[in-house]
């Protein structure tokens, strides 16, 4: 065990204003209070890329706001849309679309797991935008972060696949994976697993030896 | 009394629901065992998060994850048992009754490889795999659905006359072009020689192996431990945070096949979803985990 200190982990109320994204720094674990809209699906986002180019309007405003890569699933309650489950997929299957969407939505920080690539994390910088990166497969816990399902937009598409909006409370926790900086965590610790590796198949060929 | 299609479709439905609401125990303590030795604060959180998770899910009744994947099957029978009924259809049904009474309902997954369109239904779904046990009065299932987060990462490569050392260089690239983005720590199979087809199944009954098991040639026990210890000197940590635990285990297996290799990587979330039940020849079920 390390002596590193324990930073207390402090709540963020979604959207996030682009100055708030930048006061964010890398490894920071918070927990998220406010609104966020989900869609785990590829054809959704190609959707907003067409109705950003033709001008069209989307079921509801997304300007500014934020944007996880999460499928959720719920059920009606009184009257409310209550989450059964929600989790983050992975988001370095959307890179080729999220820099125009980051930029054409003025997006101020997308959430899901794995990561983005560079010129998603170029496209965040420029806009003023930061990566939540959350734990897969820990569904029971991050579900107890969100209070129900606003509305849905798209609602031909699949449910995972539909735009939905969610009210959060203590979601998380998070951890800033990509600032608003430029800096990724997924791209340094690639790197530095890169750097490694002739060392570690070094190490390999020394333990074949024995 | 021969096993009939019937305990066949209940079992299948039984274990896949299982295996979407438990982590397995040997997981779980693997899980506890890599938090005690993790050095990075955040990385000990991840690992702690992950285990309050899935205690939630098991005493919750709720889902693991999200994503249920779609159905995967292992089935061994015994050559002493009697069987009764269609046992495909058992298990195509066995699933269609999932979809129609697990509580929380499951999202469409299944998905046509060239459209994309996603069903409950689909060919060759439930993905079967059969296998006999000499002598056994007994048949044995093992449910481990499978989605796009570790099954994606998945890779093979056919040598020709390999050094040991090319196949486990191969093996750290496979590690590295997956990162962090197969939620970490993972348990992570290959396959090593029969052909094509022989090597990805072995890859992937590897990952189902119990962690903590040791395989019977103790070359490939060496193969295991000092690859294990390669992969977590990656850094990527749990779920990417950096940190000592990327693999909770390397499992390898190999079959004799001729002068070239086929070697596959496969890896499995840290959920690990796997269940087996058996049953018995007067058609007892029991489950096994």
């Amino acid at each position: 065990m390390s002596d590193e200190p324990q930073p207390d982990i402090v709540h963020l109320n979604l959207p996030l204003s682009p100055e708030e994204a930048r006061s964010l720094s890398l490894g920071d674990m918070v927990l998220l209070d406010g609104e966020v809209t989900v869609s785990a699906g590829m054809i959704t986002q190609e959707r907003i890329i067409e109705a950003l180019e033709s001008g069209e309007d989307l079921p509801f405003d997304l300007q500014g706001q934020a944007f996880f890569h999460m499928g959720s699933n719920c059920r009606e309650e009184n009257g409310k849309w209550l989450p059964n489950y929600v989790n983050p997929t992975t988001s370095t299957r959307f890179d080729a679309l999220m820099p125009t969407i980051i930029r054409g939505l003025g997006l101020t920080s997308v959430g899901g797991k794995g990561g983005m690539g560079p010129q998603c994390v170029e496209a965040m910088q420029e806009i003023g935008c930061v990566y939540f990166s959350m734990p897969g497969g820990a569904s029971p816990l991050l579900t107890n972060g969100v209070v129900e399902r606003l509305e849905t937009g798209w609602d031909d598409l699949i449910e995972q696949f539909r735009l939905a909006r969610y009210q959060l409370k203590s979601f998380g926790p998070v951890t800033v994976a990509i600032d608003a900086h430029g800096n990724s965590m997924f791209q340094k610790l690639q790197q530095e697993a890169a750097d490694k590796l002739p060392g570690i198949l070094q190490e390999l060929a020394a333990a074949r030896q024995k | 009394m021969p096993i009939t299609y019937d305990i066949i479709r209940k079992a299948s439905r039984d274990l896949y629901e299982w295996s979407l609401k438990k982590v397995p125990d040997d997981t779980l303590e693997a899980l506890a065992q890599a938090e005690k030795k993790e050095t990075k604060l955040a990385s000990r959180r991840t690992l702690q998060f992950m285990q309050a998770a899935a205690r939630a899910a098991e005493t919750e009744d709720r889902h693991a994850c999200s994503d249920a994947g779609f159905p995967a099957y292992f089935v061994k029978i015994g050559t002493k048992l009697t069987l009764d009924g269609d046992i495909r259809r058992a298990f195509v049904d066995g699933f269609e009754d999932l979809v129609k009474t697990i509580e929380p309902p499951i999202l469409k997954f299944i998905t046509h490889p060239l459209t994309m369109e996603r069903s409950y239904t689909g060919r060759d779904m439930p993905a079967l795999s059969f296998d006999v046990i000499d002598g056994a009065d007994y048949m044995e299932i093992t449910c481990s659905p499978k989605a796009l987060g570790s099954g994606r990462w998945a890779d093979m490569k056919i040598f020709v006359y390999p050094k040991i050392e090319e196949i486990e260089a191969y093996f750290m690239d496979c590690v590295l072009a997956a990162g962090s983005q197969h939620c970490p720590p993972v348990i992570i199979g290959m396959g090593i020689g029969g052909s094509f087809d022989h090597a990805a199944k072995m890859a992937k009954k590897a990952t189902l192996r119990k962690i903590g098991s040791k395989h019977s040639d103790p070359m490939i026990q060496d193969m295991e431990e000092r690859l294990l210890i390669a992969v977590n000197k990656t850094g990527f940590g749990p779920m990417g945070t950096g940190g000592d635990t990327t693999a909770l285990a390397v499992h390898v297996d190999y079959a004799h096949g001729h002068s070239f290799v086929p070697v596959a990587v496969c890896f499995n979330c840290w959920i690990n979803r796997r269940t087996t039940l058996r049953i018995s020849n007067d058609g007892e079920v029991t489950r096994l985990e």
